[in-house]
């Protein structure tokens, strides 16, 4: 590469120099010996990617250096948790839109407004993506890409059963029109079981005008919409439109490689739009995606950018102002941004993704487009979930199966679950 | 050392004996224990201390992000009389033991039994035959179990064969759990090796001395093999039942750690697991911790208690 000082690398220069005649007579080595220690989760790509920035930074600013630690997402949060409870959280580590509420309640994340226009610039960063990190009004993380839920197509299931793909428009009407005429060759459903998928279930209710969450961290639906939308799922199955229960329990946790569409059961999945590339290295037929069913014909707005994840800063760190240098960089350094790809979702910053767009490769631009372009799809990001969400969505997914293996009644179980909803709620309040 | 000796000279003056009792224990004993030092160490860091702390714990609400508050005995009120998962956890693993127990060890003595008949190549069936026990808590194990039920896995291939369509053993919420006490029966290795010793110690002058009054090999078992092995079974019912309480890995590997489908896994280890770690409610999983200590304590406490109307010692 030939050198290329932008703007912002020459402003940390200057800084660097700045502290260093702060310091006296120390040479500007010493004075800039920054030491941050870096955690998030991912797989080994994302971690490749990450150190990969990080020895960019270093190169930009002498003297710093960083220890790292990654997981996968369920054993992120224990050993994140242990840490802060124990006062040695890195000084930077990733944050997710579900725990965001959590952390930022109970002052585990430093707030970033003091920093923004200074060491945090977020110029052409998306506005959407800045309220996803905002908790109370306040910025308590930066995304590092927008993603958005995402039906996986397996495109040959459609093509041997001489079906057309599915389009933008399609509604769960027309999946099911379409259903009996996919699985007469092979089997395979035209549709995964999405009754126990939050995501699902979040998008049908936007399209409906309703919501998971409420600003306030209430539910956002009543019983009777749980009902239905069990009674949906109830017909499809029983219209052989989904996979049966006994196949969709094996997709215990929504792993790649037990979804229905990996394990050949059904022709499309329930994910999200970053995943097109983990599904299709983990699949031998070829793969598109498309937007979630509609729940009718027309209807809009179930979908939204969501920040994918962010970095947030640890407000008990000696080195708040370099962890916030260093989270500025990596979202608006363009080399950097050219590093990350669209790994973690579409990069927030505009000149960082009109520097990437050219460089992708064909399901990178697949991913891209599909973010960009979500049209009347897109509905306003919802308020981020409140902090017993998690528990909400795993309970879902137990009640969707005693209605798909006959256990309960759709009438039934979405009371029920409206209720043990409101009960995990009012639980989690209780405490804070 | 001899500063030791000195000042408890000092704080015992008036017993005169006492100055060189203590020093005749240091010298004995002292040495042994400074070599046990890094044990003890271990023991009351590692072991008794996050005990205390979990005890501690489970009378607050702590949940690793903001200090523990004091919540009394919420936790244990709300476990016995508001909470449906705790009862389903604790009906999983009550059927998972009564089944899984009694099955893996007479499987086990079965197996016993037969190898304890003075057969050729005898230490290589009783390695074969202890393997699965070695290998049983180990997540590879659960992760071949996964493959080997699914639903269409090797066991309905071999089931398709005989033209019989095998349902979805680890995906129904009818079969699950069935398929997890499976698992537990065929790791029948360790008490059958235990078993077999107690088989040895058997003395053979009653064999001899029953077949000669006329008993049948039935009526030997019954009437010698059985009650001179009754503290042998004894000893594998309580190893085993505490295993079976304590049982985790095959059911958070199988079901992904979720407990499902519908909570039909949910081992009580599974539940507190989740408790604490995707819930971060420690305060709440410390007392299920502690509850089930006293669930295994009682148990184990009336098998002693009943231990001698049936157990039988030869002495």
């Amino acid at each position: 590469m030939t050198i290329n000082i932008d703007r912002r690398k020459f402003l940390m220069g200057s800084t660097a120099l700045a502290a260093a005649g702060a310091m006296g007579g120390l040479s500007p080595a010493q004075a800039a010996d920054v030491h941050l220690r870096l955690y998030w989760w991912g797989g080994q790509a994302r971690a490749d990617r990450t150190n990969a920035v990080s020895d960019l930074y270093a190169k930009a600013n002498p003297g710093f250096t960083y220890d790292k630690e990654f997981n996968a997402f369920n054993d992120y949060w224990p050993k994140l948790g242990t840490q802060v409870a124990g006062g040695n959280a890195p000084d930077v580590f990733q944050m997710d839109y579900r725990y965001i509420v959590e952390y930022a309640n109970r002052g585990a994340v430093q707030a970033l407004d003091d920093f923004v226009g200074k060491s945090l610039n977020l110029d052409d960063f998306d506005k959407d993506q800045i309220e996803g990190g905002k908790v109370g009004g306040k910025l308590y993380a930066i995304s590092l890409g927008a993603n958005s839920v995402a039906l996986m197509v397996n495109t040959n299931a459609f093509q041997a059963a001489g079906v057309d793909l599915p389009t933008r428009d399609w509604s769960y009407d027309d999946y099911k029109a379409n259903a009996e005429k996919l699985s007469s060759k092979g089997g395979m459903k035209i549709l995964a079981d999405g009754s126990g998928n939050e995501p699902a279930l979040e998008n049908w209710l936007r399209q409906r005008g309703k919501a998971l969450y409420t600003a306030d961290g209430k539910i956002g639906w009543t019983a009777d919409d749980l009902i239905e939308w069990f009674k949906m799922w109830a017909d499809l199955r029983a219209a052989g439109v989904c996979v049966g229960p006994d196949d969709q329990a094996l997709d215990a946790t929504a792993a790649i490689d037990t979804t229905m569409i990996t394990l050949g059961k059904a022709a499309t999945t329930y994910a999200n739009s970053n995943q097109l590339i983990g599904f299709q290295a983990v699949n031998k037929n070829t793969l598109t995606m498309i937007n979630f069913p509609r729940a009718k014909a027309g209807a809009g707005g179930g979908h939204y950018r969501k920040p994918s994840q962010f970095w947030s800063v640890n407000p008990k760190s000696a080195l708040v102002e370099e962890a916030v240098k260093y989270v500025s960089f990596f979202v608006n350094d363009v080399p950097s941004g050219l590093v990350l790809g669209v790994e973690r979702g579409i990069p927030c910053a505009k000149h960082v993704r009109d520097a990437l767009a050219p460089t992708l490769s064909a399901p990178d631009q697949l991913s891209l487009n599909f973010v960009s372009n979500l049209g009347d799809l897109l509905g306003a990001l919802p308020p981020s979930p409140p902090a017993a969400a998690g528990e909400v969505s795993t309970q879902l997914t137990t009640k969707s199966q005693e209605v798909a293996f006959g256990q309960s009644s759709p009438e039934d179980a979405g009371a029920a679950f409206a209720k043990e909803a409101q009960d995990i709620l009012d639980r989690a309040a209780k405490k804070s | 050392m001899t500063a030791r000796a000195a000042s408890d000279e000092r704080a015992v003056p008036a017993r005169a004996v006492t100055p060189s009792y203590w020093s005749r224990i240091w010298t004995e004993n002292g040495p042994g224990y400074l070599f046990l030092l890094p044990w003890f160490i271990g023991f009351f860091g590692l072991t008794i201390a996050p005990i205390l702390s979990s005890l501690y714990l489970s009378f607050t609400n702590f949940d690793m992000l903001t200090a523990p508050q004091w919540v009394g005995m919420d936790n244990y009120v709300r476990m016995f009389t508001h909470d449906p998962k705790f009862s389903q956890s604790m009906r999983v693993t009550l059927l998972f033991v009564a089944f899984s127990v009694p099955l893996k060890l007479s499987f086990a003595l079965g197996v016993a039994l037969l190898l304890n008949r003075g057969m050729k190549g005898l230490p290589i069936y009783r390695a074969v035959f202890y393997l699965p026990s070695l290998l049983g808590a180990s997540v590879a194990i659960a992760v071949l179990w996964r493959t080997l039920f699914a639903g269409d896995g090797l066991v309905n291939k071999g089931l398709a064969v005989f033209g019989i369509v095998g349902p979805a053993w680890i995906s129904n919420p009818r079969f699950s759990l069935w398929t997890l006490i499976a698992l537990a029966v065929w790791q029948f290795g360790s008490p059958m090796i235990i078993f077999l010793a107690g088989l040895r110690q058997i003395p053979q002058d009653l064999y001899e001395a029953a077949s000669l009054d006329g008993a049948n090999k039935w009526r030997i078992f019954w009437k010698v093999t059985l009650p001179l092995l009754t503290p042998v079974v004894f000893f594998n019912a309580i190893i085993q039942t505490i295993e079976g309480f304590k049982s985790f890995t095959p059911a958070f590997i199988i079901s992904g750690g979720t407990g499902n489908p519908v909570n039909s896994t949910l081992f009580y280890t599974l539940y507190l697991y989740q408790e604490a770690f995707s819930f971060f409610r420690m305060g709440y999983a410390s007392a299920l911790a502690w509850v089930l200590l006293a669930i295994v304590a009682v148990f184990t406490g009336v098998s002693f208690l009943t231990s001698r109307f049936w157990v039988h010692y030869d002495s």
